[in-house]
């Protein structure tokens, strides 16, 4: 096993998993780099959990491969496991042991001391609460006490599923502090969730995925820096229609008196003449910034029933009254 | 690593108040078991109970209440780690399944020492306050230490079925029914309906897992001077006299079964996923 800085602390090569008659990954590729916050987005059931067991080493693989820290073997992805922290889908501990006493399970096969518990106890600011039973503990409290057993033994690699999973919006807060504050620390965190804007505010790179199947990866700043226009016309309904024809339109949304627009050229200027040739004339025309939520809708093609839960709002985020007007071919 | 592991375990032992239910449960029926011997000692000389004579009291069928208590608690303790998902997060956090698996077999010989030293003690200490000790008599020997021997091999017995029970299920309730279900009536049930239709399989059903650690449970059969006693109080008193068999084929049996219930456990654990 290598730990050169340039090799990805995460790869994996046609990863598959299937359940009888159910595919819940299908030959997915990705890498993770070192130092980067890598948000693993995707509506519920897309195999984001399943690919987090699959690397945790609690799901056996059914195709594909891959490696941890540069290690595919028995033996080596063992040893990377030593070196992660990680926690997967609802925060998983015993109700009848005390905050502190599940952390002291996890300090017994980390092999870590009191001293590292109180440590990670003041991170996630429990250590007044630690001698009160878990199943005593908020959803709220119970996510923070999972975040402060992934740091224990200060793993390099942090894995979290669903972290702010139920939480109220201050809760989400906190968690996103930590997070923000563990990945500026240079830890490489692999984040998923299906709250978009969590993962937008959070982090660095991005891999979507859906029906077990990567859609679309890239950094953070890359799937939102595509060029995506707003327009606005007497005619709503004649703009949109002209828009379809328009051949470097990928796809249109209806967002309140205007429609919003990825050009693949980011020209603007050449969809102003364009519609202007069919008698379309814009009262409004602006670049405006596009959200991961654009970004995902695009990627999986959903739709206000079954996007995923996003609370937050956001410059040139979808509200309630949007309607989406499908791709544009 | 599986120190680490077993550490754990013991943790989550101290903690849990089952343990200490079922330990103050088992320590109550075995004070008012053996206090009727002890009072009635106290009125009656030709009564005694007195160690070592007493042990053949102690260490009796009532025993077998620490086993279904030891074994109720290695169910508790490994099926709830499904439930929980704290089976899974243990591995996550850097145990091998192997390791995970090693610290809950290590459980099942300490709770059935646990159990057993319990009734020892309680029942040690109470014959005790009447023994002589300057009569020099030997206290606790060979023959009790055979006994124990066998009486911990038939309560690790029951408790790998437990653990058995526990990994196939993963869950308290259902593995805890399952368990008892075959303990009490199950194993005769399955025995005696299939050796109605194949007889000629009675000689090896015989040897059923239950049916097997049990032959070890009767302290009479590490007390010659106990059985002979027994002999001829049953030929004066014109009752059949007890025919006990070898021990060397029962030991080998449950050694066996125990041995083939916690390498199916491991299969069983191993092959599914967390």
């Amino acid at each position: 096993m290598t730990s050169a800085s340039d090799t990805p602390i995460i790869q994996t090569f046609g990863l598959g998993k299937r359940y009888r008659k159910t595919t819940a990954v299908d030959g997915i590729s990705f890498q993770v780099e070192a130092g980067q916050v890598f948000g693993f987005l995707g509506p519920n059931g897309a195999g984001k959990t399943t690919t987090i067991g699959l690397l945790l080493g609690i799901i056996t693989p059914t195709a594909g491969r891959f490696e941890l820290f540069g290690g595919a073997t028995a033996a080596e992805l063992h040893a990377a496991r030593q070196r992660i922290g990680a926690t997967l889908e609802t925060p998983n501990f015993y109700p009848y042991l005390s905050g502190r006493d599940n952390l002291r399970i996890v300090a017994n096969v980390k092999g870590r001391d009191g001293a590292e518990i109180d440590r990670v106890l003041d991170l996630v600011g429990l250590r007044r609460r630690a001698r009160q039973k878990f199943k005593a503990y908020s959803l709220g409290m119970k996510q923070r006490l999972a975040l402060a057993a992934t740091m224990l033994g200060d793993p390099e690699l942090i894995i979290l599923d669903e972290p702010a999973n139920g939480l109220d919006p201050e809760g989400m807060r906190e968690i996103r502090e930590i997070i923000r504050d563990l990945g500026e620390r240079g830890k490489t965190i692999f984040l998923s969730s299906h709250l978009l804007s969590e993962v937008e505010r959070t982090c660095t790179h991005v891999a979507i995925i859906q029906n077990g199947r990567i859609v679309r990866q890239d950094s953070v700043a890359d799937v939102t820096s595509h060029g995506v226009a707003g327009l606005r016309a007497a005619d709503l309904e004649g703009l949109a229609a002209a828009v379809r024809e328009y051949p470097a339109a990928r796809w249109a949304s209806r967002r309140g008196d205007r429609l919003v627009v990825e050009l693949t050229d980011g020209d603007l200027s050449g969809l102003n003449a364009w519609l202007a040739g069919r008698g379309i004339h814009l009262s409004h025309l602006a670049l405006e910034a596009r959200s991961l939520e654009d970004v995902f809708m695009e990627a999986t093609g959903a739709t206000p029933a079954n996007r995923p839960a996003d609370p937050g709002t956001q410059p040139g985020r979808s509200a309630p009254g949007d309607h989406r007007m499908g791709e544009v071919p | 690593m599986i120190a680490a592991a077993f550490r754990g375990e013991m943790r989550k032992l101290w903690k849990r108040p089952a343990t200490w239910v079922t330990l103050g449960l088992f320590g109550l029926i075995t004070l008012t078991d053996l206090v009727g011997p002890y009072r009635d000692a106290r009125k009656n000389p030709d009564a005694p109970f007195l160690l070592p004579d007493a042990w053949s009291q102690i260490l009796g069928e009532e025993i077998t209440v620490g086993f279904i208590f030891s074994s109720v608690l290695v169910i508790l303790l490994v099926a709830a780690e499904f439930s929980w998902r704290t089976a899974r997060q243990n591995v996550i956090d850097g145990l091998s399944k192997t390791q995970w698996y090693s610290a809950k077999l290590l459980l099942l010989p300490f709770l059935t020492a646990l159990f057993l030293a319990l009734r020892v003690v309680v029942g040690g200490l109470l014959a005790l306050a009447g023994t002589d000790l300057s009569a020099g008599a030997t206290l606790f020997g060979t023959v009790q230490l055979s006994a124990l021997g066998g009486m911990f091999l038939t309560g690790l017995g029951y408790c790998s079925l437990a653990l058995f029970a526990a990994l196939a299920i993963r869950s308290s309730g259902p593995a805890m029914a399952l368990w008892f279900a075959w303990f009490a009536f199950g194993e005769r049930l399955v025995v005696g309906g299939v050796g109605k239709v194949f007889e000629g399989l009675r000689p090896v059903l015989r040897w059923a897992p239950v049916m097997t650690f049990d032959r070890l449970r009767d302290y009479i059969q590490y007390d010659p001077e106990a059985l002979r006693k027994v002999a001829e109080w049953a030929v004066e008193n014109e009752q059949p006299v007890p025919e006990l068999e070898a021990l060397g084929p029962a030991i080998a049996g449950s050694i066996g079964w125990i041995a083939g219930l916690t390498l199916l456990g491991w299969l069983w654990y191993r092959r599914r996923n967390l």
